[in-house]
């Protein structure tokens, strides 16, 4: 806390994750990254601007337009004592890239019996509420969550996107890593950071507010959302508690049952569609590990069962937001 | 390994071919190709202004510089053939069966009203502005809708053929593509099928030296792209990007090879991009690419190069050449006035349908996931 340890000025969201990446790459000199324009450009968002610069040719790689190539490749290298960083450009293109994630990458701990491990990390810009459209625009964490052997994180602030993806090169397992590109650059959760090195341990979920009525479980964009609303639900005299899980898999069930010990009450907001995502496996575990707590329904609000279409009125139209949550809210309050 | 092969190099092509396909075109044909390259232009040019003054949502990926190859690659197709445009391609939706009447919205293509009526993100584009820009298509029109996943409309086109073949229709599926697009393994796995059951797949390689930021010799290892046809034991072609009659004899000789049976095939356009990658890089590219690059590459705009054609053929006077002098310039550098006036009105009669259309509504939004079963 002393002022020495902070940095005088305020980092965003885009830059703490630049800076994790190239300290990582300063600590270990077996770190290698490849993506699209990741080197020359310095990536679409510019998530690695300067690293090639500052690392050279043979630790930052340009690649051919192929996913495939790049995850298949990156494995190779973990394979061989080499630790890899890899962007997707959007995360919407790692369907590109899917056979070597899931069945390649993610299942090698595991068929080798131990012997081989895969320190991967995957990273890229996800999310909605940009305009992006149906291909700029994804949370495909579900695909993933659905494949044992992956870690999946998504950090919703500058100061755990840092420590989370600090943590997640040094897993020594694959990890992928939901960069919200909507917060990249956003001015208003901009934070000064430590200026020692930390991490964010994986698998471990914060009370990003406290409540005794309800506790709202969410991640990412939506944190923002939640937030919101859980004001708009105190104006009406419920107090909210706000889990941001950071890390999908693990899940952190400890974090959320302390929190239903008190509120007995759960709703879950995620981004993507309703219909086997992380938001139903919240509700399907807290039901089962935590029913004797809980005095009213749980509940989700998700994305609609469709695609994320380009116009504005009908992107906000399948997406949770700060209004069906609160709705939600109450809903459930009033039980 | 990089290769020394010249930029000659027409892989499986007999001496009969020698024969030009453009010595069949008239003056009416070369001045019709010179008012689809200025039209094109002027879309490109329109949207990118329409764009500066906030008045368009997504990125422009601009197809500045590169109409040529547009132009000359659907010039000489038949109403019922098949094209799978992608990102840089926004002209083709429309250029696509416009030869013989502009004006007749029936046609095998997109109207300029719809096409704008999409960039504009309205209820009248063909997929109702659900996603943006050029993922959209028409399947009576024969034109397929692309992702935004590069190469991702290919074994689509390979399929929409085989189908026409199944139904004793002998027509072509033109595709698209970055150079940067076929490293992706869709792309092989899709021209190799193509190959191996000889289907007429033109696969059109618009060559403008970048992905993005990354130059081509990080994408792949031969100076001539054309020459992965070798392996794939299909033709392959190599057209002058700027040219727009060289695109068309190239891209003819390809069409003629696979509507007579023998196969799918490669043409690679070289060109180059007049812009950043998207109108979000322009600022940007100069970071990473060449400063005299553009200006070395607008010597040889394609409008200019076929207005010199034209002049040599005697189709057009020294003086009349002056007219209309958009070539070699940027969008911020000509106005109205450097366009015929048929290509101002054609587009500006799509522009205010565009701006006069409603929005869908939002409740579509949770429409046509399945279609409903009767
Ligand atoms: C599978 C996939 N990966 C990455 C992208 C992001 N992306 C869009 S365009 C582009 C570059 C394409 O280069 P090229 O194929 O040469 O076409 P050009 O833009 O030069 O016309 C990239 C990397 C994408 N759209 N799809
Ligand atoms: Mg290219």
């Amino acid at each position: 806390m002393s002022a020495p340890t902070i940095q005088s000025t305020k980092v965003n969201y885009l830059t703490a994750l630049k800076d994790a990446i190239a300290e990582e790459f300063a600590r270990d000199k077996d770190i290698v990254a490849m993506g699209e324009d990741i080197g020359l450009l310095g990536g679409a968002f510019g998530v690695t601007d300067g690293l090639q610069e500052k690392f050279g040719k043979d630790r930052v790689y340009d690649m051919p337009i192929s996913e495939a190539a790049i995850v298949g490749v990156a494995c190779g290298l973990c394979l061989n004592g080499k630790k890899a960083i890899v962007e997707m450009q959007f995360i919407d293109f790692i369907s590109c890239g899917f056979d070597q994630i899931v069945n390649m990458t993610a299942t090698y701990h595991y068929r080798t019996a131990g012997e081989v491990n895969i320190p991967m990390v995957i990273r890229g810009p996800a999310g909605a509420y940009g305009g992006g459209a149906l291909y700029h625009s994804q949370m495909n964490e579900a695909w993933f969550a659905h494949s044992p052997g992956l870690k999946i994180v998504c950090p919703s602030n500058p100061y755990d996107a840092k420590g989370l993806m600090k943590a997640a090169i040094r897993d020594p397992n694959p990890v992928i890593f939901y960069e919200i590109k909507d917060l990249y650059r956003r001015r208003d959760i901009e934070m000064e950071l430590p200026e020692e090195d930390y991490i964010v341990p994986l698998g471990k979920a914060k009370v990003v507010k406290e409540g005794e009525d309800i506790t709202i479980v969410t991640y990412g964009q939506n944190v923002y959302h939640v937030l919101a609303a859980a004001e708009n639900l105190e104006k009406e005299g419920y107090r909210a508690e706000v889990i941001d899980l950071r890390t999908i898999v693990p899940l952190d069930e400890e974090t959320i049952i302390e929190s239903l010990k008190k509120t007995n009450r759960l709703l879950v907001v995620n981004e993507a569609p309703k219909t086997c995502g992380v938001a139903g496996e919240v509700l399907a575990r807290m039901t089962e590990n935590a029913f004797q707590y809980l005095d009213a329904p749980p509940a989700r609000i998700t994305r609609m069962d469709t695609p994320v279409p380009w116009v504005k009125p009908l992107e906000l139209y399948v997406l949770p937001s700060v209004e069906k949550i609160t709705e939600a809210g109450l809903r459930i309050c009033k039980f | 390994m990089a290769t020394t092969a010249k930029a000659d190099h027409q892989t499986g092509l007999n001496d009969e071919a020698s024969k030009l396909p453009s010595a069949q075109l008239t003056k009416g044909d070369y001045e019709e190709l010179l008012r689809q390259l200025y039209l094109a232009r002027y879309f490109d040019v329109r949207l990118i202004k329409e764009k500066k003054r906030g008045r368009l949502r997504g990125t422009l990926y601009s197809s500045h510089n590169q109409e040529a190859i547009l132009v000359g690659s659907l010039f000489g197709l038949q109403s019922e053939d098949w094209i799978s445009p992608i990102h840089r391609d926004m002209p083709a939706f429309f250029l696509k069966d416009i030869r013989k009447d502009w004006n007749n919205d029936d046609r095998m293509g997109m109207t300029i009203q719809e096409v704008c009526a999409q960039v504009w993100g309205k209820a009248t584009s063909p997929g109702r502005a659900r996603d943006n820009w050029s993922h959209i298509g028409c399947q009576s029109k024969h034109i397929i809708h692309s992702t935004s996943m590069l190469a991702g409309t290919i074994p689509a086109a390979a399929g929409v053929v085989l189908a026409d073949r199944l139904n004793g229709k002998n027509t072509i599926a033109m595709t698209f593509n970055g150079e940067g697009s076929t490293a992706q393994g869709v792309f092989h796995e899709a021209v190799n099928f193509a190959a191996v059951h000889k289907l007429p797949v033109v696969t059109i390689i618009e060559n403008n030296q970048w992905a993005y930021g990354t130059p081509t010799n990080l994408e792949y290892p031969l100076e001539d792209f054309a020459r992965r046809a070798d392996g794939y034991g299909i033709l392959g072609l190599i057209a002058d990007g700027q040219d727009v009659v060289d695109v068309y004899d190239k891209v003819m000789q390809a069409v003629n090879h696979a509507r007579s049976g023998k196969g799918p095939s490669i043409v690679e356009c070289k060109t180059f991009r007049a812009y950043g990658h998207g109108d979000h890089d322009d600022d940007r590219a100069a970071r990473y690419r060449p400063a005299d690059e553009v200006e070395k590459g607008r010597e040889r705009d394609p409008i200019a190069v076929m207005k010199k054609r034209m002049v040599e053929m005697g189709y057009m006077t020294a003086d009349d050449a002056k007219n209309y002098a958009a070539e070699g310039k940027g969008a911020s550098e000509v106005t109205d006035i450097d366009f015929p006036q048929q290509v101002v009105d054609y587009l500006s009669k799509g522009v205010e349908f565009a701006i006069k259309s409603p929005l869908p509504e939002a409740e579509e939004a949770a429409q046509w996931v399945f279609k409903e079963v009767e």
